[in-house]
């Protein structure tokens, strides 16, 4: 393992997207959302702080998890359609250094795009004087690391797939595992016997993205940050859980003929 | 000139933006006509208001799930699965739900499971920390009027959205204070105004009218005319149509009846039986006779008709 | 005895085609490259070259048989350590420049600081990219982006360079430059292993060649020996003198004079003693340097 490697794919990786211009779609789509919020200063704010908040919320989980999706699942394809992986393969470091940095450098983008985000809805959300709160640092770093999860798995899909059907697999795990979860967790008590199992192993099979997703607690009042002992699990179930994805992909990538 | 390009695209977005929302007015004028037999509303006959209509319905549908949201202080309910109440679940119920025009509470349940009903453990754990979740059980509401201003958010987006007018006139004179009365009247009335056909929003003014303000003048004519529009169309199928029409007959045979008008109490209430011959009020109402009003109450409803001045016609 | 710069045993590098069916790219090749030497790797298109260059540089598995380069298993990391490669096709991040990308190679060589930067743009002047140095990749020729490949395969002063296609791209003075900077790495101790179809380059720069067809082997020569084998001898005499024994290969010219072609020394030698017994007139002598192209063609032909 080289994790001086790692760093030096993840600068590249964000070099490549500043120069290609990758943050100023994130960028318009701030000012397009602080434009929104112009709209419904018609209405003034009072009474309307819970929808903002959760409007905010949900625009930045869901367009954090597009970008998410659509860089983690492009690296690998291109490197390889691109055939600047050869240069790199050539250097003395293994597949797995590779595959790590390139995450990395998806993590970097994601973050950075989501901080952009991040920061143009909160001067949107400041300038119709809504409050701040601590849990909502609280909701940008769990949804952080669920990003991380969705870059993990977005590298691993596009190692076994097309782009395209990576790309596909990716939105649909993302934007689907909640809906899984739910009909999961409706069924199981109804469900006949044998079933019940499958739906344990359908339920630590799928990515828990509904955990890393607080914005329920940050819009309404009243409910503070999780405790220290949530955020420690959620630390290490998205360890765990883009250390089995980036393995999968590993085991498959490792023995690839280039 | 490609520096510029990415600020003179958010510039022509957002021009066209409020272009849009300035034209969509001048549609609303122009897509509300007479009415016709085929029953499409404006979202579907016009091509530009179909296209803003389907979003626009989108976004006042999303923001109808958001306001239940709300008013559960962001806890996520559900309404039981037929699995469910076939197996004998119950709903977590409320102990301020009596008016169920927003949901009924008996028949909810929350969507993160509690935990003696949850199979997965830690995960459900985490979940329950994670999303705003408690104990629902006989669970208290926030007070509608906090989400007064989505209503009104919803109408603005979708002046056809009908939950929005009359869900926000309900919540206004939940206080039944005099203001609150006023101003649901008010809200009704410029929902009539967009949406001039609407049984639902005539029905539910009248039901004010009558119930709140006691006018039952003013109400019987807004109940009239609810009725007259139901008859345009066969009774709708959906609950929400199908609840608009028949409250109107009841309402409408009541206050006949508070009126002393028997002949139009069983006229009203046998026209809605025979269009709606599943619903028990209306046989009741349109069968026997009811019993005679106790004079002192008819002189009350004499002397109220004598002194209250119907308000200017809408 | 020092291990050779690359030892290549019995190698089987199989691909599978669409079918799922395998395709023997390289069979049972076996070579080794002594250090310092310059080898030359030729053969048509499709006969293994860069199957070989991979499976040295590890992007493939072998099915059977091994390589080693510097005695280390090849594709090892401690093997691409002392590895500059060039491959055939490649490009470089379009957005990076190339002072970028060399620091970005350079770094995964286990470079750094200022020695990395200072490194990074003394071999861009080398190559002629210094004044390029600040461009996006993707504002390059391909010529251009041949001498960033060029430059990155020199990072950290690699024991081996394998180059794929080496001066594709390049116009004729790239070329000499390339050439006169390959030499001077080889008097620096370099070892340099490369596949061309530039049989001229090859020539002129290789010690000896490797003729591969089908994925094997077919011819392993020195470039010096080739070469002598290939020239042919030639003098023009006029008046009367036998041949017979010596060569068959006579022309006749205007004036009365004729042209012998002898395939050796030893044979030319013979002719001019005769001419000169004869007491003939001897017009020329001239040494022809043999066909290259007529050599591979027909090595090629011999191994079908």
């Amino acid at each position: 393992m080289n994790p001086r490697a790692w760093v030096t794919l993840a600068k590249g990786v964000v070099l490549e997207s500043v120069r290609r211009k990758d943050l100023w779609v994130v960028a318009i789509l701030g000012f397009l959302i602080m434009a929104s919020a112009g709209a419904l200063g018609f209405f003034g704010m009072s009474g309307l702080e819970a929808f903002a908040k959760d409007l905010a919320g949900t625009v930045l989980g869901g367009f954090g998890t597009i970008v998410a999706i659509i860089i983690s699942t492009r690296l690998m394809p291109d490197e390889i359609r691109q055939r600047t992986l050869y240069p790199l393969i050539a250097r003395p470091i293994s597949r797995f250094d590779l595959l790590m940095g390139k995450y990395l450098g998806a993590v970097a983008v994601t973050t950075i795009a989501f901080l952009i985000l991040t920061a143009l809805v909160g001067v949107s959300l400041a300038m119709f004087k809504v409050g701040y709160e601590p849990v909502m640092l609280q909701y940008v770093l769990v949804r952080l690391m669920g990003l991380s999860i969705v870059c993990a798995v977005g590298i691993a899909l596009s190692l076994v797939m097309t782009p395209n059907a990576a790309s596909t697999m990716g939105f649909v795990l993302a934007f689907g595992s909640g809906l899984i979860v739910r009909a999961l967790v409706m069924a199981y008590e109804t469900s006949p016997g044998p079933m019940q199992p499958v739906f344990r192993v359908v339920n630590a099979l799928v990515p828990q993205y509904g955990l890393f997703d607080l914005s329920g607690r940050a819009a309404n009042q009243g409910w503070g940050p999780a405790p220290a002992w949530v955020v420690g699990t959620l630390i290490l179930y998205a360890v765990g859980y883009s250390g089995a994805m980036l393995a999968l992909g590993w085991a498959k990538f490792r023995r690839q003929a280039v | 000139m490609n520096r510029a390009v990415p600020f003179i695209a958010v510039g022509v977005i957002v021009g066209a933006g409020l272009c849009v929302n300035d034209s969509a007015g001048q549609l609303r004028r122009e897509v509300n006509p007479p009415v016709r037999d085929t029953g499409l509303d404006a979202h579907e006959t016009h091509a530009a208001a179909t296209l803003l209509g389907q979003f626009r319905t989108s976004i006042s549908s999303w923001l109808w799930l958001r306001t239940d949201l709300y008013l559960h202080n962001g806890v996520q309910m559900r309404p039981l699965s037929d699995a469910e109440v076939r197996a004998g679940v119950k709903g977590l119920g409320s102990h301020d739900n009596e008016d169920k025009k927003l949901h009924d509470d008996a028949k909810i349940t929350t969507v993160v499971p509690a935990s003696d009903r949850d199979f997965r453990g830690w995960m459900g754990d985490v979940e329950r920390a994670t999303q705003a979740f408690k104990d629902m059980r006989n669970h208290g509401h926030r007070d509608p009027k906090s989400a007064l201003p989505l209503f009104r958010l919803m109408t603005w987006i979708d002046p056809q959205f009908i939950p929005g007018w009359t869900v926000g006139a309900h919540v206004l004179v939940s206080g039944n204070s005099p203001e609150g009365l006023e101003r649901a009247v008010g809200l009704l009335q410029q929902g009539i105004s967009h949406n001039p056909e609407s049984v639902e929003l005539y029905g539910e003014l009248g039901h004010i009218q009558a119930v709140r303000w006691h006018r039952f003048g003013l109400a019987l004519t807004s109940l009239e005319r609810a009725r007259q529009l139901s008859l345009r169309r066969p009774v709708p199928e959906d609950e929400d149509g199908h609840d608009a029409v028949r409250d109107t007959y009841r309402w409408l045979a009541l206050v006949h009846r508070e009126l002393g008008q028997l002949g139009g109490m069983y006229d009203a209430a046998r026209e809605g039986a025979q269009r709606m011959p599943d619903d028990v009020i209306l046989r009741r109402l349109a069968n026997p006779p009811p019993s005679p009003l106790p004079i002192a109450r008819q002189q009350a409803w004499l002397k109220a008709l004598a002194e209250t001045a119907p308000p200017p016609e809408h | 005895m020092n291990s050779p710069a690359i030892a290549v045993h019995d190698l089987v590098v199989h691909y599978r085609n669409r079918h799922g069916q395998p395709i023997e790219a390289v069979s049972e090749l076996s070579f080794t490259v002594q250090a310092g030497e310059i080898v030359g790797f030729l053969g048509p298109n499709g006969a293994g070259k860069s199957s070989t260059l991979k499976a040295l540089m590890g992007f493939v598995e072998p099915a059977r048989g091994h390589a080693e380069v510097m005695g280390l298993p090849a594709g090892s990391i401690a093997a691409r350590k002392r590895i500059g490669y060039l491959p055939e096709v490649a490009m470089y991040y379009p957005f990076l420049t190339p002072r970028e990308t060399l620091r970005l190679y350079g770094e995964l060589q286990g470079l750094r600081g200022r020695s990395l930067r200072q490194e990074a743009d003394e071999l861009l002047d080398m190559v002629g990219l210094g004044p390029a140095a600040g461009k996006q990749n993707r504002h390059l020729s391909k010529g251009m982006l041949q001498r960033v490949g060029i430059a990155q395969s020199l990072l950290g002063s690699p024991s081996v360079l394998i180059l794929d296609e080496v001066t594709s791209g390049l116009d004729p003075v790239g070329r000499r430059e390339l050439r006169d900077l390959l030499r001077a790495r080889q008097r620096a101790g370099t070892t340099l292993f490369f596949s061309s179809h530039e049989l001229a380059e090859v020539e002129m720069l290789c010690d000896r060649i490797l003729l591969i067809d089908r994925g094997k082997l077919v011819e392993e020569r020195q470039i010096d020996e080739l070469k002598d084998e290939l020239r042919q001898y030639a003098f023009t005499f006029s008046g009367q003198v036998s041949m017979v024994g010596l060569t068959d290969q006579l022309r006749s010219l205007p004036g009365g004079l004729t042209q012998a072609y002898f395939d050796d020394k030893e044979s030319l030698l013979t002719g001019l003693e005769r001419v000169h017994e004869a007491s003939a007139m001897l017009v020329d002598v001239v040494a022809q340097e043999g066909s290259l192209e007529d050599y591979f063609v027909n090595a090629i032909g011999r191994a079908a």
